[in-house]
């Protein structure tokens, strides 16, 4: 029962308003405030009227409350399994989360019962002591806002300013996103690193880096159900679709600038049933690699 | 009824999430199996729980809603909103606070004092005619035992209830939450402990990171609480070709198959009617009922195993036969292009890669569905210096295609074959 009201926005909205009541704290406006903040968008014309008007009755008219503990939720049995089933991917072990309180809780699922078929078989090295140690170090910077010290195989140690670490599934693998402290970008991947050691505490204003970002625009002929197809793969990406007729449409997908290689190779995969029409760039290159293949024109028939 | 932003169903508002998402291009009229008003609210709860995610475009056929976002830049998924709008009525929320805090002390408290003291907090409150009565009381606190928030033990003829409360280090498993809420399966559970943290912790970014499975979560619920007891599975499900048209299958849960690079998933399932193990994609279940029966499982998963080892990807192919088809792919690749024989190691998956001269590496594969393994195998167009298939429409298709891309993009000299 994974969708159920107990894990429902309006019942933690509800849980943080009668939290300031116990601490008799709640006000009218309190109540606004938190529901504009934590819950959706038209939540204000429902969850203030039920509180006031004692549709719910859980607040006194003077926003004081019979409930005398500061409202708390003891996990279900299904998170409970959950959180000890993905303790045995060795991905969540780097997080070291604490798993004595559930000791005797079976598992939701068995470590083998996902399969990612089309994962690159050279992932990041998770069992690995000083992976893990780098990985550590690494989550303590970005949480307490420090900056790195880190040498990569065959560079010099440099410092830079962690902004995030970035995981691809496809990939498997780790990459730190930094920059260098005049603000050059970098992605750094988290296997390549051989030395690290913590620096000092970074000043407040230190912000990341915004990815350049490029328009690739597709023309989709929709046989051989391309275009759910398309509509999937691509659904990773920021994309506007529009329909050109009943088989025909236009997709405009918005990639970063260093990803292009990347994006060719996605959109060769489709063959002639996506057809690139812009930039004239990504036309020049898709064009000299069906000129490459002709080298080999004769085999294979 | 009057308008709520809460669904008491999520299957009816699944289809429409995953059509804002997926295409995107879509006007009111164009959702002809559905009411206009049915398509008026859905849209509203939508905007309403999604907020900025959602977006527009107005054109001379009507107002068009899609969901865009680049999803390296999202760091918590934000269609777990959705499934967190499930309906309830006055009494359940009001029940809920009330009988949480009355055993919040630790005490074990019988079904009596329980209703007492919940009624003692209500009276003060309350019309007459909103006070439970006992049976509704006993009713909601057997619900939260069977979720496991309480526990119930026999004291003489008493039952006593109290909270299932155990420690949980919830800054412990903050990064943890975090990283698994976008990568692991169900991740929707992740999210609901997020939302029990003061702070999420907002420095991972996730590449080739795709939302869709969240819409999935309750069929994926049902297909893992059938694998953990061990029971068959009663699957109510559409396929691409029945349209609206539903099947049932009554199947036993072997694995489930994960997509890393479109996020789709499918589930592995031994079919009793069929008598061999199935594909199923999760995204076209509709319903999963566990079923009494006690299967085989050893049997079963060892029929799973094998079948898996020639799967390329989920396709098994046409017909009954499953023969295995072989696939040989040489690969030219220059003295500094080490980069595509590395490429070609880590996507081969249970493929066979050869050096055969200086130049030539060749990929051996035998599979149920080569056809499946086209799309792979263009990405190295450029580079293929030949391509057999025991399958001559794989060959056929993959030159006919080539041909077809070369007049396309202008190509003067089209002659692939």
């Amino acid at each position: 029962m994974i969708f159920h009201e107990l894990y429902s926005t309006y019942y933690n909205v509800v849980s943080e308003i009668l939290t300031e009541a116990v601490r008799g704290e709640l006000s009218g406006e309190r109540i606004r405030k938190i529901v504009e903040e934590k819950a959706y968008l038209e939540s204000g014309l429902s969850i203030p009227k039920a509180l006031e008007e004692r549709e719910w009755p859980l607040l006194r008219e003077n926003y004081t409350t019979p409930i005398e503990h500061v409202p708390t939720m003891p996990l279900t049995e299904v998170q409970k399994q959950w959180m000890k089933a993905i303790c045995q991917d060795p991905r969540i072990r780097l997080f070291d989360p604490p798993i004595q309180e559930l000791k005797d809780t079976e598992p939701l699922f068995e470590a083998g019962f996902f399969a990612c078929f089309d994962r690159c078989s050279d992932g990041d090295p998770y069992e690995d002591r000083l992976y893990r140690e780098h990985f550590r170090l690494v989550l303590l910077a970005l949480k307490e806002r420090r900056g790195l010290r880190l040498r990569c195989r065959g560079k010099r140690c440099r410092l830079y300013i962690p902004e995030r670490l970035e995981y691809s599934a496809k990939d498997d693998k780790f990459r730190l996103i930094a920059h260098s402290p005049k603000g050059t970008p970098y992605v750094i991947r988290m296997s390549g690193i051989c030395q690290l050691s913590l620096s000092e505490k970074l000043a407040e204003e230190e912000t990341g880096s915004r990815a350049e970002k490029e328009t690739v625009v597709l023309e989709l002929s929709d046989e051989r159900n391309t275009l759910e197809r398309a509509m999937i793969h691509f659904s990773d990406l920021e994309k506007e679709t529009v329909k050109l007729d009943d088989t025909h449409y236009r997709i405009a997908l918005r990639y970063r600038k260093d990803d292009e290689t990347e994006i060719l190779i996605r959109v060769l995969s489709f063959g002639p049933k996506l057809r690139v029409s812009s930039p004239e760039s990504f036309v020049r290159r898709l064009r000299g690699r069906l000129n490459m293949q002709k080298r080999f024109q004769g085999f294979g028939s | 009824m009057a308008y709520s932003e809460l669904i008491k169903n999520f299957e009816k508002i699944r289809s429409y999430m995953r059509d804002f998402y997926v295409y995107g291009f879509r006007s009111r009229g164009d959702f002809e199996q559905k009411s206009a008003r049915s398509y008026d609210n859905e849209r509203r709860r939508i905007e309403s729980w999604l907020g900025d995610s959602m977006s527009f475009r107005q054109d001379a056929s009507g107002k068009r809603v899609f969901i865009s976002v680049d999803q390296r830049e999202v760091p918590h998924n934000p269609l777990y909103r959705a499934l967190k709008a499930k309906s309830f009525t006055d009494r359940d929320i009001t029940l809920h606070f009330y009988i949480l805090d009355v055993l919040a002390d630790g005490g074990k408290l019988p079904l009596r004092d329980i209703v007492n003291r919940v009624l003692a907090c209500c009276q003060e409150i309350a019309e007459e005619e909103f006070l439970p009565d006992d049976s509704t009381i006993r009713n909601k606190l057997k619900e939260y035992a069977a979720l496991g928030i309480l526990k119930a033990e026999k004291r003489g003829k008493e039952l006593l209830y109290y909270r299932n409360d155990a420690p949980w280090d919830r800054e412990g498993w903050r990064d943890a939450a975090a990283f698994a809420s976008e990568v692991m399966p169900l991740g929707l559970i992740a999210s609901q402990l997020l939302d029990k943290m003061p702070e999420s912790a907002d420095y991972f970014g996730f590449k080739h990171h795709y939302l869709l499975n969240a819409m999935d979560s309750e069929v994926l619920e049902g297909i893992l609480l059938c694998r953990k007891e061990k029971k068959n599975a009663l699957l109510t499900f559409s396929t691409r070709k029945s349209k609206a048209g539903m099947h049932q299958a009554l199947v036993y849960p072997l694995k489930v198959y994960i997509s890393a690079q479109n996020g789709r998933e499918n589930l592995l399932a031994y079919s009793f009617c069929e008598k061999r193990p199935c594909m199923y994609r999760l995204d076209r279940i509709h319903s999963v009922r566990a079923a009494d029966a006690q299967p085989d499982s050893e049997k079963l998963d060892y029929a799973g195993e094998r079948f898996s080892e020639h799967l390329w990807g989920t396709s098994a192919g046409s017909g009954r036969g499953r023969r295995l088809q072989k696939l040989t792919m040489n690969i030219h690749v220059e003295k500094e292009e080490y980069f595509v024989i590395d490429r070609l190691k880590r996507e081969k998956r249970q493929g066979e890669l050869v050096r055969i001269d200086e130049n030539t590496w060749q990929f051996t594969i035998d599979v149920y569905d080569a056809q499946e393994m086209l799309p792979w195998i263009r990405t190295f167009t450029g580079r293929i210096e030949s391509l057999v298939c025991t399958d001559p429409e794989v060959v056929k298709r993959f030159y006919g295609d080539l041909q077809e891309m070369d007049l396309l993009y202008g190509g003067e000299d089209s002659d692939f074959s």
